[in-house]
């Protein structure tokens, strides 16, 4: 664990005399081997001129095979597998197909421009699931309603599930079991000789009209480049051997659209919010960059695409921190292995989603679900901006990483999960930090993952006037 | 009742054969301009079989993409669309009429 690591020594080195020799010991950062292999999300030729309809259809085409081989080994190898239209009534069969759950509340532009005669303004829901909805399959050329043993309110529509059970005379579907394609196969991760960690950070929320994080920020920057604390702590931070920031590191306050509304002649000499953030953001990766290498994704309020896959964000936005080599401008969603560990995960977009459309709240469990789904956004492009892509379907996952993790979530939670075959995968949902104040560190010898907040004072807390750095 | 629905039919007859012969006056015209030629009738045949495979459901949705993207996407995910169909495509890859689907005219 890390906190056990820098606090071997009892402090004594802060309340002593400067040892003779000159400055001290060095502690040095173990680098480590790096792959980027996020290939598959960036999004070469931009062309929006397609349907939606060929990425479900290369969804269902990519997840059939694994998902009948799944329905054989859980039904026994001689069950039926129908298409819909092959379907005979009464027969006892499984089918393959994509989820698609009808809801009444789902936002409709064209609902709303038909009723706007008499629409009266809704309430912003944080849920948007209802009694009524209704859950159907879909596949190639059919759709069926479904009923019996499938929970409506955990499915959303987009996944890609295999059925068991059979059609009733008034034409809906009775399901009697249903799975789903489960973990994919993963490559065993090499045995490390010592403890190396990486810090995952999300939500930095920079250029809020509250400044408050700014000192945990600053906290944190110090503690990953060993200007804080004692010898003990600064060997500590020498573990640290990468940073990854997933997504937004701008605060939702500099997309204000104040600037849009006003007539243009009384906004002409106002400067974005977005530009002062910015340039503090690119103050930030320069000390980090200076001392660690930081893997940098955009997020839902970041200046780049807003379609998922979100590209990197430009170099030329950091004129100070892109010079250096260790300051990796990636996509979101991002995938590397550092040091034979396979990281995966986004901002969080694709969690934020499924949780309004689905009753699940936790973000861990929303995590855990999808990789169980073998598929990172299941819910674009249906409530999700997704770039149309018709040859194949860059979310679902291919290979299983050992760390999967989403950012921008509510709190800190990190599980440990076993697949069907031994694959074992680190959930972690990295809390916003803008006002959590938490980060968390992952161990890539262990697995094991500690959050590890900054506590500052700030208006809410009065009695707490001491700053302090706790793991 | 019987006799009323032999009325009915009867006049049914009357009026479809009608209008059948007025089609078949109208069609004969057109095709006549155009002399059928050996190279024609390849091309009409090329033609038809590339119709056939966009119509063919199991390879996914034909529009906004071209008909090779569409068969290396299937070929990509081991459906074996026909070998002819990616060798016809690319002998003429610049005749729109080859390379884009059946309903390439209409906006998205």
């Amino acid at each position: 664990m890390f906190s056990d690591m820098s606090a071997q020594k009892d402090g004594s080195s802060l309340l002593c005399r400067p040892s003779e020799d000159q400055g001290g010991p060095v502690f040095e950062r173990m680098s480590l081997a790096y792959s980027p292999c996020s290939e598959r999300y960036t999004v070469g030729e931009r062309s929006f001129s397609r349907q939606y309809a060929h990425i479900y259809a290369a969804r269902l085409m990519q997840m059939r095979p694994l998902l009948s081989e799944r329905a054989q080994q859980k039904w026994g190898s001689d069950v039926l597998i129908r298409k819909l239209c092959d379907l005979q009534t009464g027969e006892q069969c499984c089918i393959v197909g994509t989820l698609f759950k009808r809801m009444e509340l789902q936002p409709s532009i064209l609902k709303e421009i038909s009723e706007e005669h008499n629409l009266l303004p809704q309430p912003a829901r944080a849920k948007l699931i209802s009694e009524t909805d209704e859950l159907i399959l879909e596949d190639e050329l059919q759709r069926i309603k479904l009923e019996g043993k499938i929970d409506r309110d955990i499915c959303v529509t987009g996944s890609v599930i295999a059925i068991y059970g059979a059609e009733k005379n008034d034409g809906k579907f009775t399901v009697e079991d249903f799975c789903m394609a489960d973990l994919p196969p993963q490559t065993p991760r090499p045995a490390l000789s010592s403890d190396r960690f990486v810090l995952l950070v999300s939500g930095l929320g920079l250029g809020s009209s509250h400044a408050d994080s700014m000192l945990g920020l600053q906290l944190l920057v110090d503690m990953v480049t060993g200007q804080l604390g004692d010898q003990g702590e600064q060997s500590g931070a020498a573990t640290i051997s990468r940073v990854l920031l997933a997504g937004n590191l701008l605060s939702q306050s500099t997309q204000d659209s104040d600037a849009a509304k006003k007539p243009k002649y009384l906004t002409k000499k106002t400067q974005a919010g977005s530009v002062e953030a910015i340039r503090l953001l690119d103050e930030l990766l320069l000390q980090l960059a200076a001392s660690v290498p930081v893997d940098v994704m955009p997020g839902q309020y970041d200046p780049t695409n807003y379609t998922l896959p979100q590209q990197p964000l430009h170099r030329c936005m950091f004129p100070l921190s892109s010079v250096y080599p260790t300051l990796q401008l990636v996509s979101n969603p991002h995938q590397s292995i550092i040091d034979g560990v396979r990281f995966l995960g986004t901002s969080g977009q694709n969690v934020c989603d499924i949780q309004k459309y689905s009753s699940m709240d936790r973000h861990l469990e929303i995590l855990e679900n999808t990789l169980r789904l073998r598929h990172l956004a299941p819910t674009a492009p249906d409530t999700l901006g997704c770039f149309p892509f018709y040859q194949k379907d860059p979310f679902i996952l291919e290979e299983c990483p050992n760390v999967y993790f989403s950012g921008n979530a509510p709190t800190f939670e990190s599980k440990l999960i076993k697949g069907p075959d031994g694959q074992e995968v680190l959930l972690v949902t990295i809390p916003d930090f803008s006002s959590t104040q938490t980060a968390c560190l992952v161990n890539l010898r262990t697995l094991a993952c500690e959050p590890v907040s900054f506590s500052a004072f700030s208006a809410d807390d009065d009695e707490e006037s001491d700053m302090n750095v706790s793991h | 009742m019987t006799t009323k629905h032999g009325l009915i039919t009867d006049s049914f007859k009357v009026v479809k054969k009608a209008k059948r012969r007025v089609k078949r006056e109208k069609r004969p015209p057109s095709p006549a301009p155009h002399r059928v030629t050996e190279t024609e009738t390849v091309r009409e045949e090329e033609l038809h079989k590339l119709r056939q495979f966009d119509l063919d459901w199991t390879f996914g949705p034909c529009t906004g993409i071209s008909r090779l993207q569409r068969w290396e996407r299937a070929k990509l995910h081991g459906l074996s669309p026909l070998e002819e169909i990616r060798d016809l495509l690319l002998q003429t890859h610049t005749d729109p009429e080859y390379n884009l689907s059946l309903w390439r005219e209409y906006p998205l």
